[in-house]
């Protein structure tokens, strides 16, 4: 802890609250956070769990309510433009104008930086081909698909050739082979040095990329660690079976004799078997001997998602 | 400097690119010195009329609305860049805030341009004549100019504090009101009742008056100063408007 | 036969008692409608005072009484735009097609939609002339001509909404029909709304001249200003229900040839 002012990312205590009295919300309810140099951390919650607010406050767009923070080694409030000197950031919605074309917003990001004219060309040309556009470079951004619209984004959070990286949800409401090609940027990224704090509510991004995770629920941190260790906690399998409508109940306590039921989608129950996955069989029996037929029957390993479930009581996927 | 024109050049390319945003902004002014001058036509037998040009008159009225539409007009640019969310990739960039403010005031110096010499233009064409010298079109430039930094600064700081399409109502109300609530349509001299206490008092007037400098008679160097410092205090008045307004919007 | 007429009265009063119900439950929508026209009269009143005497201006006691018709014509215009443009919306929802597949007459729906208008262009005029009494308007034809301008203004609603209502069946869009505002400026401007005609001059006097707005106007701005006269009543009754037998008859032709598209 002592080690604070070397992290490029601490939070200490962070609150934000929006409006006041019987209506006041703390969308970031006293979040405590710290990313090591060269770290990919993710930052891992359902929608409206106080994510992009504390990337926002981080990335000085928005106030804190309370508590402290420093990025890349300056004050949040205090060297506000330090701060921006130092960090790129892509967010959500990738907030860039329909009518400009690819090169032109990488222009304009020169600009606002302070990079010199000479090389912003250059500069603006180097980095549509990092991300793959250089062939959209002079199309208007309104016709790109949503995967190069994130690319560009990306090219453009990099212009100035920031230490920390913050992307918010990268990757959402992308297809398959966009986030595939989008998580190896930041892999390639991440190894040239860039420390990155990443949020998602996608699970299998934050196992891929991130070397740690912070489960965030209700403006909380609930869980936070290397992702490996948090699965190994959590411990038990889990045991999904689905049976018919009316035996439901009856399963459900059968169930209940072999551990900890574990939140689940509709229609599915859900059980950490305490005794690992040797038991799947003494389950099987015991429904049967109850007359119950399982219509389907899954053992999972643990995931990033019953780590989820384990904190917050409630799962991120499937969950609608 | 270059991040400001930068912010300006986006803009105006913007505005060419997509011209539905501008091209009534524009027409409004035009139709409103045709059709006030016509309209209007028999106003200046009323005795006591400083012209015997209706649109001497009115052009000079429809100019500086002109020039504050262009101050509105970047303010709705401005809405819709803090809708969108463009405008956090702004705040997020370590320009200075003088900087990421000078970049629409120059986009709306621009238009104005446009609107003030279109305007201009078409009041010549209608048979709109200066009186004296030809500094009196210069004037003109002036007192649009000054209307659309004026309009610019409340434009921005309302869509600062309000963030979406309130924020267009509000300033196009209270400019429509602050420009009509003046000598707009009649000298304050053949006013009678309460609108010419009103317009007495409302600072825009002043501003009217430096574009009619040119055109109508018994507006002399005196009122040309007022109006400059009106034009100066009112926008610095509004520069400060808007420099909190994005000094808030962290809030 | 009468057990028909009967429900498709009730099918007009429903319909156009929704149109008035979602005029009064949107007052965003109609106050701009009452309180522009009374801004510019109140503007008018003190800046165009002394104009009364200016040559070819017609003999008024104030620039009120003048006025008060161009007000009246300007409110009731925009109020019917809004109200088209309420058609527009149901059409752009599809709450038009329920209407049409639904047992109601064509000319119920489209009746009950610009009701909703009339009554709403009625309630103006006496409003506009209720409002500006205590400030000095006086309106020479008295009561009868009151009652004569308060059914121009609902004929005027109706001409207007049917026009309108022609552009919101074709265009299908809400926007396009807000669109039209800035027409209805163009229309009033270059009429004798807000000016006589005989102080205009050339160009413009020969465009007011041909507009038949000016002529609506000028109905309205003969009850009161001057004794009730019949070719005053005429003028203000005939003319704008002229204009509704051509609006409504190019609103249903629109009607069928939507259908026919669809």
């Amino acid at each position: 802890m002592s080690s604070t002012t070397q992290s490029p990312i601490v939070a200490r205590d962070l609150v934000r609250t929006f409006g006041s009295g019987d209506d006041e919300v703390r969308a970031v309810d006293g979040v405590n956070l710290e990313v090591a140099a060269g770290e990919v951390f993710g930052f891992l919650g359902p929608n409206g769990a106080g994510k992009s607010t504390t990337v926002r406050i981080l990335t000085t767009l928005l106030k804190a309510s309370g508590g402290s923070a420093s990025v890349a080694g300056f004050d949040i409030t205090t060297e506000a433009d330090a701060v921006r000197r130092s960090i790129g950031v892509a967010l959500q919605d990738a907030a860039i104008d329909p009518l400009m074309t690819g090169t032109e917003l990488l222009r304009l990001q020169a600009v606002l930086y302070g990079i010199p004219r000479q090389s912003q060309s250059e500069r603006a040309g180097e980095l549509l081909e990092r991300v793959g556009l250089s062939a959209a470079g002079d199309r208007r951004v309104g016709t790109y698909s949503g995967g190069m619209r994130r690319r560009l984004d990306l090219a453009l959070a990099l212009i100035h050739e920031p230490t920390v990286l913050f992307l918010d949800e990268p990757t959402t409401g992308l297809d398959p082979m966009s986030r595939m090609s989008l998580w190896e940027e930041i892999r390639r990224l991440n190894n040239d040095g860039t420390t990155v704090l990443l949020t998602t509510q996608y699970l299998e991004e934050a196992d891929q990329l991130a070397d740690r995770v912070a489960i965030i629920d209700n403006g909380k941190i609930v869980r936070e660690g290397r992702p490996e260790a948090l699965k190994t906690d959590v411990g038990a399998p889990t045991l999904l079976i689905s049976v018919s409508d009316d035996h439901t109940a009856a399963a459900r306590e059968v169930l209940a004799e072999f551990g900890d039921a574990r939140p689940t989608a509709e229609g599915t129950l859900g059980v950490g078997l305490t005794q690992g996955a040797g038991d799947v069989s003494n389950v099987v029996r015991a429904l049967d001997a109850k007359g119950i037929a399982v219509d389907h029957l899954e053992l999972r390993a643990p995931s990033l998602d019953d780590v989820f479930a384990e904190a917050t009581g409630h799962r991120l996927e499937g969950a609608s | 400097m270059s991040a400001a024109l930068g912010i300006a050049t986006r803009s105006l390319r913007n505005i060419r690119r997509l011209p539905s945003a501008f091209i009534p902004a524009l027409l409004m002014p035009v139709f409103q010195v045709v059709s006030f001058s016509g309209t209007y036509s028999g106003v200046t037998q009323m005795p006591g009329f400083p012209t015997d040009r209706s649109v001497n008159w009115y052009l000079p009225m429809a100019v500086t609305m002109g020039a504050s539409f262009a101050g509105l007009g970047t303010g709705f640019s401005m809405i819709r860049d803090l809708q969108t969310g463009f405008y956090d990739r702004l705040r997020m960039a370590p320009t200075s805030r003088r900087q990421l403010l000078l970049g629409p005031y120059i986009a709306a110096w621009v238009r104005a341009c446009i609107a003030v010499v279109l305007v201009t233009l078409v009041g010549f064409a209608l048979g709109a004549r200066p009186v004296g010298n030809g500094l009196g079109t210069f004037s003109l430039f002036i007192a649009g100019l000054g209307m659309a930094t004026i309009g610019t600064g409340w434009g921005l700081g309302l869509a600062y504090r309000f963030r979406d399409m309130r924020a267009a109502a509000i300033m196009q109300l209270t400019l429509f009101l602050g420009l009509f609530l003046t000598d707009a349509q009649t000298p304050i001299e053949v006013m009678d009742g309460w609108l010419e206490f009103v317009a007495r008092w409302n600072p825009l007037t002043r501003v009217l008056h430096v574009a009619r400098i040119g055109f109508v008679d018994g507006i002399g160097g005196a009122d040309l100063l007022i109006g400059i410092v009106v034009i100066v205090l009112a926008s610095v008045g509004a520069w400060a408007f808007a420099f909190t307004g994005l000094g808030r919007l962290d809030d | 036969m009468s057990a028909m007429a009967l429900s498709r009265r009730d099918q007009i009063g429903a319909l156009s008692s929704r149109s008035v119900m979602s005029l009064v439950r949107q007052p965003s929508l109609v106050v701009p409608s009452l309180i522009f026209p009374l801004f510019f009269v109140a503007l008018g009143t003190s800046a165009f005072a002394q104009a009364i005497n200016i040559p070819g201006f017609p003999k008024v006691d104030s620039f009120l009484d003048f006025a008060l018709a161009g007000s009246v014509v300007q409110g009731v215009l925009f109020g019917s735009v809004t109200s088209a443009a309420a058609l527009a919306t149901d059409i752009e929802t599809g709450f038009f097609d329920r209407l049409l597949v639904s047992p109601s007459s064509r000319t119920a729906i489209l009746v009950g939609r610009l009701a909703g208008a009339m009554i709403y262009g009625l309630a103006q005029t006496l409003f506009f002339t209720l409002v500006l009494l205590p400030f000095g308007l006086s309106i020479r034809s008295g009561i009868f001509g009151l009652i004569a301008m308060m059914i121009g203004g609902l004929f005027t609603a109706l001409a207007v909404g049917a026009l309108m209502s022609a552009m919101a069946i074709k265009t299908g869009s809400s926007e396009a029909v807000q669109g039209s505002f800035p027409l209805m400026f163009i229309l009033l401007f270059f009429s004798s709304a807000f000016f006589p005609r005989e102080t205009m001059d050339g160009i413009y006097r020969r465009i007011a001249d041909l507009n038949p707005l000016s002529y609506l106007v000028e109905g309205f701005r003969s009850l009161t200003i001057e004794a009730l006269t019949v070719t005053a009543v005429l003028q203000t009754i005939l003319i704008p229900a002229a204009i509704s037998v051509i609006g409504i008859a190019l609103s249903l032709r629109t009607l069928r040839n939507r259908l026919a598209a669809s």
